[in-house]
């Protein structure tokens, strides 16, 4: 047996001692260092962007380099993948990107975390108001938490061919008229399931909720987080009986159960199997439905103003925003690149305003209103003056007061008990039931 | 030669005898040294804090971070949705260990006769192999689409099915055996490597003494091959069984985040980075490090048997 003094000295403990030192230093280094000394340079530096979009065009690109001699990384992630990359980083206080992305339901748990900069000594909230219609989604207690980097919607389209079909020649106006018209569809045998809703336990499915109960007059949670759904005569209890009832008298298809909401559209809206979504994308027809590689609906399908309790409703906001992480190395380098997207003109170029060459792929409508004039008036995207329109004067926030801190929890709650409901695990009533105490239990 | 002048030639030679072997002793720790680093590293010095922060609250939006003992614990196991999970793991670890050493077995078994082909049979077979749980995921949620799925349309033509069923989502075991193919489908080629290995490690007498005797296909698969792979086998089920007990990838793609069918990782994914709750994704992570190393030393134990010829 080895003495303790032996053992001290052998070469074996030193190696191991080395290798135990070397391992903390690297790797304990790489966990608990603060951001590398920050660079106040806003010219001459490289840039790290990481987001959920596809990169604009090169040229794009290189005309900002050309102008601030800032070099721009871009990265382009699922959205996923981003919000998982965002969270460790910031939990292990470690530089992962300059610029990333704020969505709309994730400004509630960055202004508690507090992982993203203050945007407000770079930008006026105040003045900000009057040219971003969803700025309010992006500003918690007076805190920029991000910029919102587009305008993006939940709207009602209608395969227009599918209803003309059917003998429907005016467009549902009100929810009661809209069912009526589903249920001709399908008895007419136009479209066997002529409704698309994405019923996996995702996103999609929580957001297509808020929709419907905003068009029944309502909304998922009140100015203090509480449950406005509990009541079987509330909207968002009437919602969820709709969907999960359009879902069990076959309006929608069974394949739904395991459709997420880019499924529902590209396999079924896109081919005709579907002929409406109530709570579709804004930008979807000329990224998806008017493209004739994805879709045999072309020039069939367009936006209407979303049917409600008693008339036209409002279309909730869930736009995308860029921020700056804690972490970030390059603080004024990210801001000019900000400012830069945000131009009116670039914002237009990337829905497509000049042409096709310009577009970022997915980019639903610019973030400012200068933005979306040019767009409008450039005709060359489809639909998207009714878009404008429906910004304008229909679009609202999901949540009037900001997203909670919780929300990921709470849209969990929301999809994987809407999803058991429609697959028959569970009753409507026992869903909401199951939401309401999530809620209370996040509350508390 | 005075006895002084011998004894201090003596010592030197030892001393250098001595010097040599140190030289290569330090020598062969050297070329250790990176994986131990490595290990050190990656490992043991992750599993260390995480076992230190599966005790403490640690959640992003309702800090600071403090000592709460087995909090975390009884937090998981009183959400019945984690207890849903670890049911769904079982289900994932039977279908998953099962399958995969029955068709590893039977592929082996199958590659070990020489036929025309066989090489290009092999680089086939091990295909799914290289290929990222995710990547599978999306390839086998198009087979199994309810729309267009190439497993519906098979079916029907088969006129086994009247019209397309949704296979994945509705009943709990039908859902995690969907799951649980996909990825038995990429894990059994190393299975089949394994098991292959060791079919061939066999010496052909043995089989010729079998027959010698009189022992039927049965009887030589039963007393000779299978307890003389016994090797393979044991790292086979090792392998599989903790590839099934960590399934994330294909539950995710084909799941969503659905309860029917989720595992322990993908609840320690949406605890973790959905919820923020770091303290119970580490308290998770430790429970799954634990059980997959109970159950593979298990497994070896069982198992593995040496085997010299």
């Amino acid at each position: 047996m080895m003495s303790k003094s032996t053992w001290l000295h052998s070469t074996a403990f030193k190696v191991a001692a080395l290798a135990a030192v070397a391992s903390l230093v690297l790797f304990g280094s790489a966990a608990t260092a603060s951001p590398a000394a920050r660079h106040s340079k806003a010219s001459g530096v490289t840039i790290n962007v990481a987001i959920a979009y596809p990169a604009p065009p090169k040229a794009m690109l290189a005309k900002f380099t050309s102008q601030t001699g800032i070099k721009v990384n871009w990265s382009y992630l699922q959205w996923d993948d981003l919000q998982t990359k965002i969270a460790a980083a910031a939990e292990a206080d470690t530089y992962f990107a300059d610029v990333t992305d704020v969505d709309w339901s994730k400004v509630g748990e960055y202004y508690v975390t507090k992982w993203f900069l203050p945007l407000n000594q770079y930008f006026s909230v105040r003045s900000l108001a009057s040219q971003y219609p969803q700025i309010s989604s992006f500003e918690r207690n007076g805190t920029l938490v991000g910029m919102p980097m587009d305008v993006s919607l939940l709207v009602t389209t209608i395969n227009e061919k599918a209803f003309r079909k059917a003998g429907l020649n005016s467009v549902p106006t009100t929810l009661a008229q809209y069912t009526k018209d589903l249920q001709t569809l399908k008895s007419k045998g136009i479209v066997a399931h002529p409704l698309d809703i994405p019923f996996a336990a995702a996103e999609g499915l929580s957001t297509y909720w808020y929709e419907l109960t905003a068009a029944m007059g309502g909304q998922v949670l009140s100015a203090s987080y509480k449950p406005l759904f509990t009541n079987p005569s509330s909207p968002g209890y009437k919602a969820m009986a709709w969907m999960v009832n359009a879902y069990k008298s076959g309006l929608v298809a069974k394949a739904n159960l395991d459709y997420e909401d880019y499924q529902g559209f590209e396999t079924e809206m896109a081919h005709g199997l579907a002929a409406s979504v109530f709570s579709d994308y804004s930008g979807d027809i000329g990224t998806i439905y008017d493209v004739p590689s994805q879709s045999s609906v072309v020039g069939d399908v367009s936006y209407v103003a979303t049917p409600g309790a008693s008339g036209p409703a409002a279309n909730l906001g869930n736009p995308d925003g860029i921020g700056i992480p804690r972490s970030a190395e390059h603080v004024s380098a990210a801001v000019a690149f900000i400012k830069w997207m945000e131009e009116p003109a670039n914002q237009a170029a990337f829905a497509g305003a000049a042409g096709p060459k310009n577009v970022i792929s997915t980019f639903p409508l610019p973030s400012n209103r200068g933005g979306l004039s040019l767009l409008a008036a450039s005709g060359k995207v489809p639909g998207a003056a009714s878009l404008v329109n429906l910004v304008e004067n229909h679009g609202r926030a999901v949540f009037p007061a900001g997203a909670p801190p919780w929300y990921p929890n709470f849209s969990n709650a929301v999809y994987t008990n809407l999803h058991s409901a429609a697959a028959g695990q569970e009753s409507v009533a026992s869903a909401i039931s199951a939401i309401a105490s999530e809620v209370n239990s996040l509350n508390s | 030669m005075s006895q002084s002048v011998i004894s201090r030639r003596r010592r030197s030679l030892a001393a250098s005898t001595h010097r040599r072997s140190r030289r290569s002793e330090a020598m062969g720790y050297a070329m250790v040294a990176p994986l131990l680093i490595f290990i050190l590293a990656l490992a043991l010095y992750p599993t260390v804090l995480t076992t230190i922060d599966a005790f403490m609250h640690i959640d992003a939006l309702t800090p600071p971070n403090h000592f709460v003992g087995f909090g975390n614990f009884t937090a998981i196991f009183s959400n019945p949705e984690i207890r849903q999970s670890f049911e769904n793991t079982g289900w994932y670890v039977v279908f998953g260990v099962g399958l995969t050493l029955v068709l590893g077995t039977t592929f082996g078994l199958l590659l070990q006769r020489r036929f025309r082909g066989r090489g290009i049979v092999l680089a086939i077979v091990i295909l799914p192999w290289a290929l990222p749980g995710v990547v599978e995921g999306v390839i086998w949620s198009w087979i199994y689409d309810p729309t267009f799925g190439v497993l519906n349309s098979v079916l029907k033509s088969l006129h086994l099915i009247s019209q397309y069923q949704l296979f994945i989502g509705t009943r709990q075991i039908e859902s995690i055996l969907l799951t649980s193919l996909v990825q038995v489908w990429q894990i059994t080629p190393l299975a089949t490597l394994l098991v292959l290995a060791s079919l061939q490690s066999i010496p052909g007498e043995v089989y010729e003494a079998a027959r010698v005797d009189g022992a039927s296909w049965w009887q030589v698969i039963r007393r000779i091959t299978l307890p003389l792979i016994r090797p393979g086998l044991a790292i086979a089920t090792v392998e599989a069984l903790v590839l099934s007990l960590n399934i994330f990838d294909q539950v995710y793609v084909l799941n969503s985040g659905a309860t029917t069918a989720s595992s322990l990782m993908s609840e320690t994914y949406f605890t973790t980075f959905q919820g923020l709750n770091f303290g119970q994704g580490y308290a998770l992570s430790l429970l799954a490090t634990v059980v997959t190393v109970v159950l593979s030393l298990g497994a070896l134990k069982i198992l593995y048997r040496k085997v010299t010829f």
